[in-house]
């Protein structure tokens, strides 16, 4: 990733832009932050918060004319926040808990003409820069107009106070001096820079015009003299003389610096966020006001009223992906971790396993106000990854062998429908579905080829998405390339796909073949008489490659109703509908995450599921689910148990059914002799359901077991427990060395354990 | 090269040579990386016992390691 990408990204995700609160005060005081203190009975953490950005907090904190309250979200929902009245409550309950630190001392001697909140601003801000600022004013006290207040708002003993801090940061205070024509050509003599706070009386006798300041840099007419403060049209805000003192402050510390005056100061002051906070669902709730008015807040009521703050954020994606939940972060940071991580040339590459655990299904994209692409940055992650040789090889090795498997000669099929010599149509149910329901399978292709005219062929096979979605770009275009040849082969037919995942595939990686998903064709035909519906209302899970396919999700929706399935539809179906955990090779690359997401997709709903994609209706079963698969229902002949219950076949049992249903369509087809297995395949083995769940978590096959029994039989090879009589051997068929616990038995061998590593041992092969 | 030491006590015995094992420093690579590190071995024909726990413990947390090297 380039750096300029990576900034584009992050700048994409509006996660950390200011909540409204903070972008619309003056300081940007962390409203949020200064909240969540208060509603957790953080005093000294809320007082913090303030101390941190407030200038003056015992006095700005007691009188600050909340420009940030007309801004806050919850006026939408409720009122606004009373965030002066909770200010004023932190700073008359709870004293200084930070003190800014003062930095050493660096020469350049600012004057500050007046000395309102303008002028005291600007003096501490400078003072605590390491500058001298000296405090020139025709006035006996501080204060300017903050005077006026009543004792009760603001007490002289606060005021007061502020002239300790002054002092207390070296600031040198000049009081009763006579401003006149001649004063200010002295006061630019003795200084090097000028800050005049139009709250001072008297500023009018000077010879200079204060009246139109640069709105930027409060930089005046006079090289070196800058002006803020007082009252505008709008009268005298407090928060305006804050910020003026302090962006003033910034102008003169720029310019004794000799740098830029102008130069990136657009976040400076009240500016715009681009924070978007879901309000939806937050129920309105009012303003707590104070049992005594004059006395303010208590402690509870305080508590009550900063609870109400919504905590602006975004974190839309976060609150519904999995994935983006498990790794706890947004994707602004996510992908700098991604981009930190290409840069790493030695050292632990730690964020391999994130990248390869998102589903890449493209929720995230449609949530997000901005369509941030995390999808399409983690699969050209993984492609670089397998370019650079950096991606770890377990993490996607199992998936690919299963896409070999679909696609060898034990489970691959291309032909014409019996009988004929050309297909109009080539029915392609996908490697899923034929691991997942075989006779559903071949009940789909007799009533196709019933219905339908000009031949219908078959193709068993794999689409390719795991080469692709693993970022093996070579062997994706391959596998592709080898599929469009042999769709050639039959004359290019119009393929027809039951799954989404191969129909998404074909449409955008080969636009010359012409593609339709079998729920358009189904729509348009005369579905099977035995259809059958359950009587309950069912919960339509869509999957996530339809999520930009509105036809094909409408189509489905069409037979359902056309069968008499009445459905609850739920807000995560149709575009924001979650992935299972099989999208972007997730479940392989990290099981418990893949398991979790499964979970949260099936959760949905409390209705009994109804998926069409194979792999979300065996994820989902897998978790416990009561879920079918739509064909399920379409041709009911094809299984005598419920289709709710039908379990998941797991990863042996889809190798298996993908086997048996290209030799049992060879045969009962086209009358042609099924490939012949291998000599292992032969021996029987025996194991429980719970250990086959097991197995299939530690991505163990049947096949594989059958491997090194067969071996350890043959050469003699293994350990024995002579108190149990049960055998341990290994054997290593290619980079992973599986370990079998067993037992000869009169069924076959009876499995007690499997494992498996991939630490080469000594004499093994590497 | 330090050799971390895996061995325990095991009921496991070579059926083939009939033999208890006996722990016996070996070899183990992975990803490049050559550790040395002390199993319970067969005396006679050498065969390494793996058990569950280091394959799925020790064994994997490395393994991951060097895949993220
Ligand atoms: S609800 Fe809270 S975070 Fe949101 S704008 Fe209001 S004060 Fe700020
Ligand atoms: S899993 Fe899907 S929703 Fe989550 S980050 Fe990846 S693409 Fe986005
Ligand atoms: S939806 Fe997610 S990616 Fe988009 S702005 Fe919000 S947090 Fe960032
Ligand atoms: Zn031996």
């Amino acid at each position: 990733m380039e750096q300029q990408q990576l900034r584009k990204l992050e700048a994409t995700c509006i996660q950390e832009e200011s909540p409204q609160c903070s972008a619309a005060c003056p300081i940007h005081i962390d409203v949020r932050a200064f909240m969540a203190c208060l509603a957790g009975k953080d005093w000294r953490g809320a007082r913090r918060v303030l101390d941190r950005t407030m200038p003056f907090a015992d006095i700005v904190g007691r009188i600050c004319d909340e420009p940030c309250r007309q801004a806050c979200k919850r006026s939408e929902i409720g009122d606004p926040l009373a965030v002066h009245r909770l200010e004023r409550f932190c700073v008359t309950t709870q004293p200084m808990v930070l003190r800014s630190p003062r930095l050493p001392a660096k020469g350049g001697s600012v004057a500050v003409i007046g000395s309102g909140l303008a002028a005291m601003t600007a003096a501490l801000d400078l003072a605590r820069k390491g500058r001298t600022a000296v405090m020139l004013t025709s006035d006996e006290q501080i204060g300017g107009s903050l005077r006026q207040y009543a004792e009760e708002m603001l007490p002289a003993q606060v005021l007061a106070v502020g002239v300790e801090t002054l002092y207390s940061y070296g600031v040198i205070l000049h009081f009763g001096c006579s401003l006149n024509q001649e004063f200010l050509a002295t006061v630019r003599q003795d200084h090097d820079a000028v800050f005049l706070d139009r709250d001072c009386r008297g500023l009018a006798t000077l010879a200079v015009d204060c009246t139109q300041p640069d709105p930027v840099t409060l930089a005046i007419g006079l090289d070196g003299c800058f002006a803020g403060g007082g009252s505008t049209a709008n009268g005298f805000s407090v928060m305006k003389q804050v910020e003026d003192g302090r962006r003033a402050a910034l102008s003169i510390e720029r310019y004794l610096q000799k740098v830029s005056l102008t130069a990136q100061r657009e976040r400076e002051g009240v500016c715009p966020t681009r924070l978007f906070t879901q309000i939806a669902g937050i129920p309105p709730l009012s303003e707590v006001l104070p049992a005594d008015p004059a006395a303010g807040y208590t402690a509870r009521e305080a508590v009550a009223e900063a609870a109400r703050c919504i905590q602006c954020e975004c974190m839309e994606c976060v609150k519904q992906c999995a994935f983006l939940q498990e790794f706890n972060d947004y994707p602004k940071r996510l992908v700098r971790k991604i981009y930190n991580n290409e840069a790493i040339v030695q050292g632990t590459r730690t964020a391999n396993k994130m990248i390869n655990s998102c589903m890449l299904c493209g929720q995230c994209t449609v949530i997000c106000p901005h369509d941030f692409p995390l999808n399409t940055v983690c699969r050209t992650t993984r492609a670089n990854m397998v370019a650079s040789a950096t991606m770890p090889p377990s993490a996607h090795e199992f998936a690919l062998q299963d896409m070999e498997f679909s696609l060898g000669t034990f489970a691959a099929l291309a032909r014409h429908q019996p009988g004929r010599d050309s297909s109009r149509l080539l029915f392609f149910p996908g490697c899923q579905l034929a691991g997942s329901a075989p006779q559903t399978v071949e009940q789909t292709y007799l009533h196709l080829t019933r219905h339908l005219d000009g031949g219908v062929g078959l193709m068993l096979g794999c689409c390719g998405i795991p080469a692709h979605w693993s970022g093996r770009q070579e062997l994706f275009h391959r596998t592709m390339q080898t599929l469009v040849a042999e769709v050639g082969r039959l004359g290019d037919p119009l393929i027809v796909t039951a799954c989404s995942s191969c129909y998404t595939v074909f449409k955008e990686f080969a636009p010359q073949l012409t593609v339709q998903s079998l729920w358009q064709l189904l729509d348009k035909m005369e579905l099977p008489a035995n259809a059958a519906a359950p009587p309950q209302p069912m919960a339509i899970h869509d999957p996530c490659t339809v999520r930009h396919e509105p036809q094909i999700r409408a189509s489905v929706r069409n037979i359902i109703k056309k069968i008499g399935i009445s459905t609850e539809e739920h807000p995560y179906a149709g575009e924001l509908t979650d992935c299972c955990g099989y999208g972007g090779l997730m479940q392989f690359a990290n099981v418990p995450l893949g398991e979790k997401a499964a979970r949260a997709k099936a959760r949905r709903s409390e209705c009994d599921g109804l998926a069409y994609c194979a792999m979300c209706r065996d994820n989902m079963a897998a978790t416990g689910r009561r879920v079918a698969h739509l064909l399920d229902y379409l041709f009911p002949a094809a299984s005598r148990q419920d289709p709710l219950l039908r379990p998941n076949p797991g990863f042996s049992g889809r190798h298996e059914n993908r086997a048996r249903l290209k030799q049992h369509l060879l045969t009962t087809l086209w009358q042609e002799e099924p490939p012949m297995n291998p000599a292992h395949k032969e021996i029987k083995l025996v194991i429980a359901p719970q250990l086959m769940e097991l197995l299939d978590k530690r991505h163990i096959l049947e096949d594989d077991i059958r491997k090194v029994i067969g071996q350890a039989e043959q050469s003699g090879r293994r350990l024995v427990d002579p108190e149990n009589g049960h055998f341990l051997a290994s054997y290593r068929p290619v980079r992973v060395t599986y370990w079998v616990e067993y037992q000869p038995g009169r069924q076959g061998f009876i499995v007690h354990n499997a494992y498996s590593h991939r630490m080469i041992l000594p004499g093994e092969a590497k | 090269m330090s050799t971390f030491s895996f061995i325990s006590e095991t009921a496991w015995r070579c059926a083939s040579c009939n033999k208890e094992l006996h722990p016996r420093k070996v070899n183990v690579e992975y990803m490049g990386s050559v550790f040395n590190v002390e199993l319970m071995v067969c005396p006679v024909c050498g065969f390494v016992l793996i058990p569950e726990n280091l394959a799925l413990g020790k064994m994997l947390e490395v393994e991951q390691l060097l895949e993220d090297k």
